[in-house]
């Protein structure tokens, strides 16, 4: 029986039995056998009963920060809903936020205290010790790192979301210590920073204003897969497809696979993974010629749309000309699998709509992305002038939290500053990228010996999510000394050497700062809904006690008692900047209809500490802002203008080009173009240097919302709705169309290796007419080696296989396509 | 569509629009979550694994890229004929000791473990599989804390019973003494609503009073877009769904070939 029905079996299936309903045999008998089941009643536990109360506050297991309401019984939690008093999710939440409650309580999933390896890495043997005892070891490695004088040796690698007060304070307590080597996971917010820096002069991640937009034309998002905010994103679903915008939002879902949201949206586009770019500039092609775009916009308020001369009086190549020689409909239809037709059409309706949006970000949001492809996609909003439009992508100000007063490092430390960054982030290859966990992995493989020395690891499992072929694993494994603050029993915490566990998000008081994507700014902070289970103690309380212990200098740049104290001290900075709310009442006008017009609501709090009982009382701090401002001033980019031809990457260029020739920069950044198209979003495509005879397939990895493939684990209860053509026993399957299977020879529910250059991973088939023919389609989010039975050892991890060149110019890892072959088992 | 839903003083039911659900399961865990539903290691024997609020998956069977998804929240449907035209579901008029009933006032299939001696005979008759059978007891090792986040609102269930969605029936009686505290009788809609729509994201699912004509559910069913699952079978179940996709609704019945009707006037 497949619990997947097809269009053929879905109603044989509900009917298999029908028969009951016309004749009832009643086999008496048998009725005798059975009911000696029932006396055989062992353990069946009786829950409690006790007061019934509901704590409010902040889901923190992704970024999207839903605002959530837990049923308690006495000091049981027992059961999470989403708050209908919280602007992003009135009311509803997602499958991993929902089942949130077996993380908490499954405790073979988490630490119980602070512990220490004693047996072999990874085997997950390990002792308990003191928080003395724990937090001396680690005291003693730092402090001889200082004495030593070499203080980069201290690295961090991040999962906190970027403007989280936690990801300050580890990147704080890095450069106390005297290291430049504090690496955030990259992900897609990264990158939307790094388009508002280089196309709008501020380094604030754009913005999508979805709820008002008429035409969302979405690169690969996965909008019913995770992206963004969830709780938000699905909302917005509901509404477009709710009186008053039914039928009249269109959603265009441009993806080579038939995921939840190509099959939901209004069109599916199928496009060859990889070749968004191409796409993004074949719609701007159309668009300019056609004479549709927005003139007064490109003229007055954008540089580089038309062709210019520079100070020399050479005349440069502006966007409009680029797109207009390189990418017409039948040269992008070639490269994308389109047809030119399309191509002309979906332009069309674009640039017609009345409030159309183009939105970027792969899957989830979780993983990093391309960075001209995110420019080109951009450039489609600039050219409609549908930019801080209501509806449109919008320039965010930065969330105005407090800076926290300077980090004065001492000679010590100093001395490690002035060392480069491993991972080169910053330097003139990679001059817009803030991190590189893979140019540290390959830094610290290609050593004889690992340039770090101690390791910090924060709400994060890079062993196991990061798309790297398993090279971050092994960098591990050259790692004098690792230590993991997680609460769970990871991949990356087995392999560390201590561990110094965090309280869960149920446990502690942290805050969601702007969760991704949304147009209005919007502070919340999650609160202990239960007291801490076990012996864990907040990271961030502990960073405060290690600077405290590691000398004067080190702990001058966290004068704070506790990491309240921290959070308090960032958040006054919300109060100064004035009219935030900090109250949302169930039925109150939705924050994004207020982003049309100025909200006359009144704070409702007379003092900072007023407002901060509020926030932290299950709270939260928000400002709905009108979306029409005027385009004069907007942009901060060196030419003050949204810049289709960036003079930063220009700039960029030419500083490197002082010391090496052009040539050889562009080939260290990766960039393939040598004229004025490198400093525009372009087209490359990727070299994988790869006998494609010997793997003439693609695997493209996939997320699913029913999945939690980043650092969380999966809550149990998610396995019973995966369907057992996604996961069977203990194989995950593989995704491949009909004729790529007929054409190796290959049945539904086969096992097959998938061979990449990187490694294999065994799986089954599915044979789905959704997936595009000659893909490989892998769900993320299994083939775990840690945590408990609910878990581990079920199906591949397609990361560990993947095979990619870098991304031209971020140096992020290309990971949406790698060459593979299917071998049978 | 006909009026069917005269017998008792209420009707719950539920409509559940499948043009808004997006297929994330948020509906089966809020469920599992909400009432107690064991998970075991193993949950891809779907045979085995218990799940009140399942989710279907469907594709409309064309070739790429022609190929489209879409998704079957199904709960149990709550049927209020035996497809016989007597006023007992199907899986009620099959159960020897009378563990399984329908109530009169609320419209409610219920399940009273204590009682079910474990025959299955429900679970044959129900054509919608919404019936499952608990072949182990729930699955809490000791040791492992997971009996901790257990609510003392729905019993555990213990190994040789059948088991099935109540439609969240502790709600309603958490609703109504609620009401009963404050002096009221009847409870305002809103006021009950199961856990599954609650936590929709989507807002795809809408639980009321069928024969409240002031609900939104009882308007909803209105739609030349609702329909139900088999619904030739006449087990008149009070869970409809909505779909504007001909291919969707298609797949709801048996249909002959030419016998499917699309919607062609759209009206009230
Ligand atoms: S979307 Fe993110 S924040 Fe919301 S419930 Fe899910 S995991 Fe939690
Ligand atoms: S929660 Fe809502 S959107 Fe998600 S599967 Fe259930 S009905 Fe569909
Ligand atoms: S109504 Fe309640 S019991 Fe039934 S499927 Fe929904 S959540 Fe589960």
């Amino acid at each position: 029986m497949s619990i997947e029905i097809t269009r053929r079996n879905f109603i044989q299936f509900l009917v298999g039995c029908v028969a009951g309903i016309h004749a009832t045999p009643l086999p008496w008998k048998l009725t005798d056998d059975i009911a000696i089941w029932t006396q055989n009643w062992p353990w069946v536990p009786v829950p409690p009963v006790g007061e019934f109360t509901h704590v409010n506050s902040v889901c923190r297991l992704c970024p999207g920060g839903c605002g959530i309401k837990v049923r308690k019984v006495d000091e049981r939690a027992v059961k999470i809903e989403g708050r209908t008093d919280y602007p992003l999710n009135p009311g509803g939440i997602c499958p991993v936020g929902m089942g949130g409650l077996q993380l908490l309580y499954d405790e073979t999933l988490r630490f119980p205290g602070p512990m220490k390896r004693v047996g072999p890495r990874g085997a997950g043997e390990f002792a308990n010790i003191s928080w003395e005892e724990a937090l001396k070891l680690l005291n003693d490695r730092i402090a001889r790192l200082r004495k030593e004088g070499r203080p980069q040796a201290l690295a961090a690698v991040d999962g906190n979301p970027r403007r989280s007060t936690m990801s300050v304070m580890v990147e704080r307590l890095l450069r106390a210590v005297g290291s430049r080597n504090y690496l955030n996971i990259p992900g897609a917010e990264d990158l939307s920073s790094m388009v508002g820096e280089l196309m709008q002069g501020t380094e604030a991640p754009v913005a999508f204003d979805l709820e008002n937009a008429d035409y969302i034309l979405s690169f690969g998002c996965g909008l019913l897969e995770g992206w963004g905010a969830p709780g938000r994103v699905l909302n917005a679903w509901g509404l477009w497809r709710s009186e008053p915008f039914k039928g009249k939002v269109r959603v265009v879902q441009i993806e080579s696979r038939a995921s939840n949201t190509a099959s939901k949206a209004d069109q599916w586009v199928p496009i060859k993974p990889g070749t968004e770019t191409a796409l993004a500039l074949g719609l701007a092609h159309v668009i300019i010629k056609e004479r549709l775009h927005d003139t007064r916009f490109v003229n007055d308020y954008a540089f580089g749309f038309n062709n210019w001369r520079s100070g020399y009086g050479k005349e440069r190549m502006g966007f409009k000309e680029m797109v207009l020689k390189q990418y017409s409909p039948m040269r992008v239809a070639y490269v994308t699998g389109l047809n030119p037709d399309q191509i002309v059409s979906l332009a069309k309706e674009f640039a017609r709509a009345k409030a159309p949006v183009a939105i970027f970000g792969k899957g989830k949001g979780n993983l990093s992305g391309s960075l001209y492809e995110a420019m080109a996609v951009h450039s489609l909003n600039a050219l409609v002038g549908n930019i801080n439009r209501p509806g449109g992508a919008l320039v965010p100000e930065p969330l105005p939290l407090s800076s926290l007063p300077e980090v004065i490092p001492d000679d010590a430390a100093r001395r490690g500053l002035e060392q480069g960054r491993l991972d080169q982030a910053g330097s003139w290859r990679y001059p817009f990228t803030r991190s590189l966990v893979n140019n540290l992995t390959e830094a610290i493989l290609s050593a004889s010996e690992s340039p770090v020395d101690t390791l910090l690891i924060f709400s994060s499992n890079p062993a196991y999510t990061l798309p790297d072929g398993g090279a971050f694993r092994k960098a591990l494994g050259k790692i004098p000394f690792l230590v993991s603050f997680s609460p769970f029993r990871d991949e990356t915490a087995l392999m560390c050497d201590l561990i110094l566990p965090d309280h869960t998000y149920l446990e502690k008081m942290d805050d969601v700062a702007w969760p991704p994507g949304l147009q209005y700014p919007l502070y919340g902070v999650s609160r202990p809904v239960v007291d801490p289970l076990y012996n864990t103690k907040h990271a961030g309380d502990v960073i405060i006690h290690l600077a405290k212990g590691l000398g004067q200098a080190v702990g001058s740049a966290f004068p704070w008692k506790n990491y309240e104290e921290v959070l308090k001290a960032r958040a006054k900075g919300l109060y100064e900047a004035g009219g935030g709310l900090t109250r949302f009442e169930e039925g109150q006008t939705p924050a994004w209809k207020m982003v049309n017009k100025a909200s006359g609501s009144r704070p409702g709090y007379k003092s900072f500490d007023d407002m901060w009982k509020q926030i932290k009382g299950g709270g939260l701090w928000y400002k709905p802002s009108p979306a029409e401002r005027n385009w004069e001033g907007l942009f901060k980019t060196p030419t003050g203008k949204f810049e289709f031809f960036s003079s930063r990457i220009e700039l960029a260029f030419s500083r490197a080009a002082e010391k090496r020739p052009l040539q050889a920069v562009l080939k260290s950044m990766g960039v393939q173009q040598t004229g004025d198209e490198a400093c525009m979003p372009h087209y490359e495509e990727p070299r994988l240097n790869v006998d494609r005879s010997a793997f003439p397939l693609q695997m493209v990895p996939y997320e699913m919302i029913n999945l939690a493939s980043d650092w969380i684990p999966n809550p149990p209860y998610l396995y019973k709705s995966l369907f057992d053509t996604q996961l069977l026993k203990d194989d995950s399957f593989a995704e491949i169309n009909p004729k790529t299977a007929a054409k190796y020879g290959l049945k539904q529910g086969d096992l097959v290796m998938v061979k990449s250059p990187k490694g294999e991973v065994r799986v089954r088939l599915n044979l789905f007419e959704g997936a595009m023919p000659g893909m490989v389609y892998l769900p993320m989010g299994f083939g775990h080696t840690a945590y408990d039975e609910f878990l581990r050892g079920k199906g591949a991890n397609p990361n560990d296989i993947v095979h990619g060149p870098k991304d031209p110019l971020s140096g992020y890892p290309i990971w949406w396509i790698t060459p593979v072959k299917l071998v049978k088992v | 569509m006909e009026k069917e839903h005269g017998h008792g003083k209420h009707q719950y039911g539920m409509v559940i629009d499948l043009d808004k659900c997006t297929g994330c399961g948020t509906c089966m865990t809020a469920c599992a979550a909400e009432n107690n539903v064991s998970v075991r290691p193993d949950e891809s024997d779907k045979q085995r694994s218990i799940a009140w609020m399942q989710l279907f998956k469907i594709t409309n069977g064309k070739e790429f890229p022609h190929t489209e998804v879409s998704y079957f929240p199904r709960p149990c449907m709550h049927c209020n004929e035996n497809g016989r035209g007597h006023h007992v579901s199907p899986c009620v008029s099959v159960c020897p000791p009378t563990a399984t009933q329908l109530d009169l006032d609320t419209g409610i299939v219920s399940q009273i473990y204590t009682r079910c001696i474990g025959c299955r005979y429900c679970q044959a008759a129900c054509p919608y599989k919404a019936r499952y059978f608990n072949w182990w007891d729930g699955y809490f090792p000791k040791g492992k804390g997971l009996e901790r986040y257990l609510s003392p609102e729905v019993s555990p269930r213990m190994r040789g019973v059948v088991e099935k969605c109540t439609f969240c029936h502790h709600r309603l009686m958490r609703a109504k003494t609620k009401a009963y505290a404050e002096g009221r009788r009847e409870i305002e809609e809103g006021e009950y609503i199961t856990a599954c729509a609650e936590a929709c994201p989507a807002q795809a699912i809408t639980f009321g009073d069928l024969n409240n004509p002031k609900h939104k559910v009882s308007q909803l069913i209105k739609s030349p877009y609702a329909f139900r699952l088999l619904e030739r079978l006449n087990t008149k179940p009070k869970v409809y769904y909505l779909s504007t996709k001909d291919w969707v609704r298609k797949m709801a019945d048996n249909y002959l070939p030419g016998e499917f009707k699309p919607v062609t006037k759209i009206g009230g």
